[in-house]
């Protein structure tokens, strides 16, 4: 029995979206608070939304993100600039509409019975993690977090792990915070520590893929989120394919979040009969 | 958004005084705008968005008669004003379609044109005898375009030969009607309508995606795994309508118009120039409900304008 799968029941919509605040949180990263009563109501931890950034721009698809927080009729966003569709976001203001479809996707599951999940979060992976440690941390499970990012400014959503979670070890790319390095030094080290019996991990496939296995080594289950560039994000354009133990996988509606161990990482396959 | 509301007859501003069916080789569809293949799967994942009724017809992602796994990620790039795809026609094959989609399919009220892709020519005739089997197939649509395959797909419709031998070999195998699908990616595009009239198509839909690239400069590398893939949305809309309008000049069969439609009003130009139906494709992607937009958009087109057939719009340009 899962607690979090909800999303599977419930159908997507189409809502008109306002903009509550748009803030910038560190160098290049925004949070979003957009007021979304209906898909605020039944969002899961770990499903995304589907934004129409600009009804009129060159650019025409919309853009996923995953939720982080959800309450009282709005949804929080973080998102980096990176493109287009984020440049266009990070300029909207209070008061602008857009239209998201929401809730998508299949979020992470949360077994009866956890009793200690570890988290960790590299960059913006924080974003589908925020919801996550404090569902749990209200369910009485004991959160560790492991988190890491280029700078001490881009350890993004530290505070909500901080202020739920029993520790958060993090590591910087230069080192102004916590450990120099990657991310899977401070995982492993909790993973030894804590001894969890699940991991959530979010972040950039390489880093996931390394937690994933230091998860397997250490016999405990553990689930990633993962990242497609997506056109539909209702399941129907086979853009965001994930290859899979049992083949591949829509990551807009089957995912984003994956049981680590069915990933093939590689991204490689043989063909069913063909 | 609405859903599921169904008002009267076509279901918009001043839609009882406008008549939007249109007839496509003996089908007679309540309105000429269909889904393009590949864009809407079979249906299920838009019937939360689309009353799939209101549809002239659908149209199925393409089947073959194994499953393809289709290519590597990623599969798609966007592009100024479109987007660039190179999925690779992935589908379970004709056995999985016909247990999974048409079943459920069978269950919704809207004509279903089944897209049939193969490697071989003899493919194509298997994957068609295959659904002869089945009821609650409206008709088929030939994909001798599709630019993502290292075999088949797009080869057969970049030459008159191969295109005329596929439809043959289609054509052979049912009484159904027969839609081939035609590539832009070729000198004249109504040599190739000619050849499939000739060979027996009742209709040509067109057109299937551009074939293009994209490249990221900091990386050196291409943006889709498969490095070309094919261009969509609104970016191609001026050349489809060029195509349209060539085609429809050059065959007696119904053209049906695809490419870039975002809106009724782009909907109406396909019509001008010479298409009887037209598909949309990409647009689903921006908008799950893109399919009804367009619907409404052109009865607004056709009360604003004082039109009260859909039907005589088509092939009405002014030169």
């Amino acid at each position: 029995m899962t607690c979090t799968a909800a999303g599977h029941d419930t159908h997507p919509l189409l809502e008109r979206v306002e903009v509550v605040r748009n803030d910038r949180v560190a160098e290049g990263v925004g949070l979003l608070v957009l007021r979304a009563p209906r898909i605020a109501a039944t969002v899961q931890p770990g499903q995304f939304v589907h934004v129409r950034i600009a009804a009129d721009a060159d650019f025409i698809l919309r853009r996923p993100f995953s939720v982080h927080r959800a309450s009282a009729g709005a949804v929080e966003i973080l998102y980096q600039v990176l493109g287009r569709g984020t440049r266009e976001l990070s300029m909207r203001a209070a008061g602008d509409v857009m239209d998201a479809i929401g809730p998508l996707g299949s979020g992470w599951r949360v077994p009866e019975g956890t009793v200690h999940a570890l988290l960790v979060a590299g960059g913006l992976g924080a974003a589908p993690l925020g919801m996550l440690a404090e569902v749990l941390a209200a369910r009485g499970v004991a959160v560790s977090v492991a988190q890491g990012a280029p700078t001490a400014e881009r350890l993004v959503a530290r505070d909500l792990f901080e202020s739920v979670a029993r520790r958060v070890e993090v590591a910087t790319d230069d080192g102004s915070a916590g450990e120099r390095g990657f991310v899977t030094v401070v995982s492993e080290r909790l993973l030894a520590a804590d001894r969890p019996d699940m991991v959530f991990v979010c972040g950039p496939e390489a880093m996931a893929r390394a937690v994933a296995a230091q998860a397997a080594a250490a016999g405990v289950a553990c689930q990633v989120s993962l990242e497609r560039l997506m056109a539909c994000g209702i399941g129907a354009c086979l853009s965001c394919v994930v290859t899979t133990t049992s083949g591949r996988k829509r990551a807009c509606v089957d995912g984003p979040v994956f049981d680590a161990g069915e990933v093939c990482w590689d991204g490689t396959e043989v063909p069913p009969r063909h | 958004m609405e859903q599921k509301s169904r008002p009267a007859i076509s279901a918009s501003p001043g839609s009882a005084t406008v008549d939007l069916s249109v007839e496509i080789a003996g089908l007679v569809l309540r309105n000429p705008v269909m889904t393009a293949s590949g864009t809407f799967a079979s249906g299920r994942e838009f019937a939360g968005f689309v009353d799939l009724s209101r549809l002239g017809a659908l149209v199925t992602k393409g089947v073959s008669s194994d499953p393809w796994s289709g290519n590597e990620s990623p599969r798609i790039a966007e592009t100024s004003s479109g987007m660039l795809n190179s999925i690779g026609l992935q589908n379970p094959g004709v056995e999985a379609f016909c247990e999974r989609d048409l079943a459920w399919l069978a269950g919704q009220d809207v004509p279903v044109v089944v897209n049939v892709s193969g490697h071989t020519v003899a493919d194509y005739a298997a994957v068609v005898e295959r659904l002869e089997r089945e009821r609650g197939v409206a008709a088929y649509e030939v994909n001798i375009s599709c630019p993502n395959l290292d075999a088949g797909g797009m080869a057969f419709g970049t030459a008159c030969a191969p295109a005329a031998e596929v439809t043959r070999a289609v054509r052979a195998v049912t009484k159904r009607p027969v839609i081939v699908k035609l590539s832009p990616n070729v000198t004249d595009i109504a040599e190739i309508a000619r050849a499939v009239e000739a060979a027996g198509a009742d209709a040509v839909s067109l057109i299937n995606t551009l074939l293009g690239m994209a490249i990221d400069a900091r990386t050196r590398r291409p943006k889709l795994a498969r490095t070309v893939g094919g261009l969509s949305g609104p970016a191609i809309k001026p050349v489809a309508l060029r195509m349209v309008w060539q085609v429809a000049g050059a065959v007696s069969i119904p053209v049906i118009g695809c490419g870039g439609i975002m809106t009724g009003e782009d909907a109406v130009e396909f019509l001008l120039a010479g298409a009887s139906a037209v598909q949309v494709g990409t647009a689903n992607f921006v908008d799950p409900g893109a399919t009804v937009h367009v619907i409404d958009g052109i009865v607004e087109y056709c009360r604003i304008s004082g039109i009260s057939s859909a039907r005589e719009l088509i092939g009405a340009l002014d030169t």
